[in-house]
């Protein structure tokens, strides 16, 4: 199974973009801290509210067949 | 599989987000509740699982360089789920319910400890139990986050649980009676500033799970007799995600758009998509509305039932399993008095074999829908 993620157009996709995450952090002028206003607005974390994205975590893992997210993951559960 | 929430040390990538700012406490009550079995033919309780749920959550600042965070959350379950499926005398798959007695709850306990907060990075150490009735989770983590340069941050780590498994009414249902199951992950992730208003991240997580990975309470059609869901006993997966953030000066707002492809060796293919408009709204209130798609392809086992026994060496005819896709739709409303915020919210889950994409080959009775609302409050500590 990992053969074929690893030999996928997924992870080329993935290879790609990441590279292109690299030249372009490079490549660009750097956004200073003085300049990070809006990045620091509390709507653009990647899960403003963490119980409620817990919640929706939880509630898609007891429901569907596949899961996963960046970040450490918790136990499982006898959901049905 | 894991339940359970990322616990990122966020904003890295940002900005150099203080602990004091994060430090709040918070109030969750959800009421999650499916769809009654239609319009396909069933046998047994219509009425689905229903549950309640009550979160808390206190994060805070240790001095100046750490912040901890700790929660609970409590749910109590109820109602009936999908037992199996049995071949009607017109073909068509019938779905069998368990009865309507299933009552559970679900405690769990979760702490993390952040060693670093500022924009030099920092490492998360966390620990999670979940207790019900019949299954019990212990989970350890750990993730790093450091800067490669002004515009990109690296993060790393990796998470374990073990999960013991001991099904009610064992012996009267001929269920096994103590299994246990491990879980390992490991993950890295590669966040870009952009520019001003724009932020990329993209990360890939591995899991190997090994143990009792079979559902303990289902039962499969293998000809003519029932038999116990079976499935193998390892199961590795492999998950690519893309998070994408805007924000908008006009009008006040920030877009949220994500991507999850999900690969494993049982052959679950899917593809999720979610997008949100984060909408600031005059007197401090935010209007959220959001859409998320999924679509998954389905496991070499699964089928609604099995003609032939001596086909397969595993069977399980889980709709979690099967081929499908979901649509679900969300809206949330946040309202912000002094250091209290107040929030509320709905979202509506379709979902159907129609919905997959490239469509369905076998039939999954069992697809669940369902419509959960929330309330929230939050006290925000500085």
């Amino acid at each position: 199974m990992l053969n074929d993620f690893f030999n996928g157009k997924m992870l080329r996709a993935a290879t790609v973009l990441i590279l292109f995450a690299s030249l372009g952090g490079c490549a660009t002028t750097p956004v200073q801290p003085w300049e990070r206003g809006r990045l620091a607005r509390w709507d653009m974390r990647w899960d403003p509210d963490p119980l409620q994205a817990a919640m929706n975590d939880h509630t898609h893992f007891s429901k569907e067949g596949s899961n996963g997210h960046i970040g450490a993951a918790g136990g499982g559960c006898g959901c049905n | 599989m894991s339940a359970a929430a990322t616990l990122v040390p966020e904003a890295h990538a940002q900005t150099a987000t203080s602990a004091e700012a994060d430090a709040h406490v918070s109030y969750r009550f959800s009421e999650y509740d499916e769809d009654s079995l239609a319009p396909g033919p069933y046998f047994g309780d219509a009425q689905r699982y229903r549950v309640l749920s009550h979160q808390f959550q206190l994060a805070t600042g240790v001095g100046s360089d750490a912040a901890l965070n700790v929660s609970a959350t409590h749910e109590v379950m109820s109602g009936s789920s999908p037992w199996y499926v049995a071949p009607g005398l017109d073909g068509r798959p019938i779905q069998v319910m368990s009865g309507a007695t299933i009552r559970d709850h679900r405690t769990e306990l979760r702490g993390s400890w952040t060693q670093g907060t500022g924009s030099s990075g920092g490492t998360t150490y966390s620990a999670s139990y979940s207790a019900e009735r019949d299954y019990h989770a212990t989970a350890v983590g750990i993730e790093h986050s450091m800067p490669l340069n002004a515009a990109l941050t690296l993060g790393f780590g990796g998470s374990f649980s073990h999960d013991l498994i001991s099904p009610t009414d064992a012996v009267q249902f001929h269920r096994v009676q103590h299994e246990e199951k491990n879980t390992g992950s490991v993950f890295g992730s590669l966040a870009w500033i952009i520019d001003r208003s724009s932020v990329l991240q993209t990360g890939v997580q591995l899991n190997s799970e090994h143990g009792f990975l079979s559902d303990p309470y289902k039962l499969v059609t293998v000809g003519d007799e029932l038999l116990s869901d079976l499935r193998p006993d390892t199961r590795t997966s492999a998950a690519w995600l893309v998070r994408y953030r805007h924000a908008f000066a006009s009008p006040d707002a920030a877009l949220h758009l994500d991507y999850r492809y999900a690969q494993d060796s049982w052959g679950v293919v899917s593809h999720t998509f979610e997008a949100a408009w984060y909408q600031s709204l005059p007197s401090r209130w935010e209007l959220v509305p959001g859409l998320r798609y999924y679509s998954q392809q389905q496991a070499r086992f699964y089928a609604p039932f099995f003609a032939d026994p001596a086909a397969h060496n595993f069977y399980s005819s889980d709709y979690r399993l099967g081929t499908f896709g979901a649509i679900s739709a969300s809206l949330n409303l946040r309202k912000r008095i002094g250091s209290w915020e107040f929030s509320g919210g709905v979202e509506r889950y379709h979902s159907a074999t129609d919905y997959a994409l490239g469509g369905a080959d076998a039939a999954v009775p069992g697809v669940v829908s369902y419509t959960r609302v929330f309330i929230g409050l939050d006290y925000l500590l500085r």
